[in-house]
Formats: C-alpha cells, sequence, structure tokens
C-alpha cells in the first residue's frame, strides 16, 4: 500500500470568497434547523449583510469559519475518501477574518504517519488556509485512520476520457 | 444558571438539551451542497453519510432549545471547531445531543463561551462526536457597544 510521506503537501485548488459562497452557509443554518425539505433564509448576519456587520465594529462581511473549515474538510476527502470523516479527528482555529473576495487555498500538510500490522494507516496533519500572499488565516490539524492507498486515491482522476 | 434567555447569558455550567433528532437525507445533501463537498457518498446514494462538521449546527438546535429568546443583541464570531468523531454517521440516523458550557472567560476585553457537545446514537448511546465549540459572543468589545 502506498502512503504519503511526512511532509508531503495537499493543496486544494484557490476558491474566492465570494459573498454568494457567504450566504450559501449562512442559509443553511435555518435550513438544517427547520429540516422541512425546503431552503430557509436566515436573519441579517455578519456574513451577509455589509450594515450588520458594520454596526457590530467589523468593516465589511466576514465569512463564516466553518466553510474554511468544510474546505479542509473537503480537502482530506479528496485525499483520504470517506476513511477522512471517521474515525479521527479535526481542529480549525479562525486566527483571521476572511473577508469578501479572498482568494482562499486550503493546504494540509502531513506531519506523521504509523502503519499499523494489518496495513491500516494512521495520519497525524497540520491544516492551513492561507490568502494569496500565502498569510494564515486558518490553522488546525488532523488525524485520519485510511484504510486504502492514498496516493492513488488522490491521484485518480475526477473525469475519464475516451476517444 | 444562565439557559432560558439568550445565548450571550450562557454560563460556566450550564447544561443544553438533550435534544433527539433526525439529519434527513434532504438537509445532508444541502449542508455539502452549500459547502462544495460534491463527494458521492453525500450527493449519489440513498444513505448519504453526515460530514461531521455537521455538528456546528447542533449546537443551534441546543440554543433554540435552551434559549428560545435567540442569539441577543450583538453578533457571535467562530473562534475554534474541535471535533473528534469516532464513528461514521448517516442520514436519518437517530440522535441525541446534549450541550454543557465548559467555560466563560473574559480576554482582552472580549468574552468567549467554550461548549462541549457530545452526539451519540439514540438507540444505545454510542458515542458518535465529542466536539468543543468556542466562541466569542460579543464581537464588538464592551466598551464600544457601550458608546454607540
Amino acid at each position: 500500500m502506498t502512503t504519503l510521506q511526512p511532509g508531503t503537501e495537499l493543496r486544494a485548488h484557490p476558491r474566492r470568497m465570494t459573498r454568494e459562497r457567504m450566504r450559501w452557509y449562512v442559509d443553511l443554518l435555518p435550513t438544517v434547523e427547520a429540516d422541512d425539505g425546503r431552503v430557509h433564509q436566515d436573519v441579517p448576519t455578519i456574513h451577509d449583510d455589509d450594515e450588520f456587520a458594520r454596526s457590530q465594529g467589523l468593516p465589511g462581511i466576514i465569512a463564516d469559519g466553518m466553510l474554511s473549515t468544510n474546505w479542509l474538510l473537503s480537502l482530506l476527502m479528496d485525499a483520504f475518501g470517506e476513511d477522512a470523516l471517521a474515525p479521527g479527528s479535526l481542529r480549525t482555529r479562525y486566527i483571521a477574518p476572511v473577508f469578501e473576495d479572498v482568494v482562499i487555498t486550503a493546504v494540509a500538510r502531513v506531519t506523521a504517519v504509523q502503519t499499523d500490522p494489518d496495513g491500516t494507516a494512521r495520519y497525524a496533519l497540520e491544516l492551513w488556509c492561507e490568502d494569496a500572499e500565502g498569510k494564515k488565516l486558518t490553522v488546525g490539524d488532523a488525524s485520519v485512520r485510511v484504510t486504502g492507498s492514498v496516493a492513488e486515491r488522490a491521484r485518480a482522476p475526477r473525469f475519464l476520457v475516451s476517444a | 444558571m444562565a439557559t432560558g434567555r439568550y445565548t450571550s447569558d450562557l454560563d460556566t455550567g450550564d447544561m443544553l438539551g438533550p435534544v433527539e433528532f433526525k439529519l434527513s437525507t434532504f438537509v445532508v445533501r444541502e449542508y455539502c451542497h452549500g459547502n462544495e463537498m460534491h463527494h458521492p457518498w453525500f450527493q449519489d446514494t440513498d444513505r448519504p453519510m453526515v460530514p461531521p462538521t455537521l455538528v456546528h449546527l447542533q449546537k443551534l438546535r441546543l440554543y433554540t432549545h435552551s434559549c428560545p429568546a435567540g442569539t441577543g443583541p450583538t453578533a457571535r464570531v467562530h473562534v475554534e471547531y474541535d471535533a473528534t468523531c469516532h464513528e461514521t454517521i448517516f442520514a436519518e440516523q437517530p440522535l441525541r445531543a446534549t450541550g454543557r458550557v465548559a467555560q466563560r472567560y473574559e480576554k482582552r476585553g472580549r468574552t468567549y463561551v467554550q461548549i462541549e457537545i457530545d452526539l451519540r446514537a439514540a438507540e444505545d448511546d454510542r458515542p458518535l462526536i465529542t466536539y468543543r465549540d468556542t466562541v466569542i459572543i460579543s464581537y464588538k468589545p464592551a466598551a464600544a457597544e457601550a458608546s454607540s
């Protein structure tokens, strides 16, 4: 089984933190709570209403931190598949606000890997989201237990080409 | 004991819930779509797996249960997500969430609240996710709030 070695860095494609992406998350809050098969809209928040954000001492809307967390989780799932969900751990700390239109790259770096006799690999990873200048805005770490071959999964094409 | 009114009233030792619920296939897919997690085990199956990050929104369910007056006049800002996932969760699985305010403390003029959420299988009490959530309950420092 192929494993990723310590020092290996996984980088997601950069994404712009648009107003729309912020609102998609905001509307999930009442939608998940209502859970009635319909999409609900939230009251004005610091994530989708400039005036309300300014009234709270912010220069403008900021992204909900869970967007960064989910983009990091998404990167882990791209690499490790459903093994990234459980068992394991994920911690993220939001060290700087993510303002509208900032380009975010989610990054995971392998810090340790241990292979059990049954072939299960236990990964420890350092995580962060950085802006276009490389400034870290979110930092964290994760542990993932992986039963399959990570490298093959990470390199698997997202589409097939046939002539 | 500071439950029963605003979430901004919550104090160390307060208990939230328990609440029992299921996460429907609809909300799991909608949540993953809203976060652009288009992975097949979320979107292309009749029995989607639940992303562990959805535990964060169960805090709102606990807030609604224990603090029915809502958030209070100021916006919360999320500081840290810290989850340990014991087992994969599936949509439509009966769940039970309990919250406990682990800490309320002041730092650089702002009030922080840390809540621990214990998410378990409702049928046999198996632990599924242990989550610690840290927020600033008012981004605007108290002094600025008083002068505005």
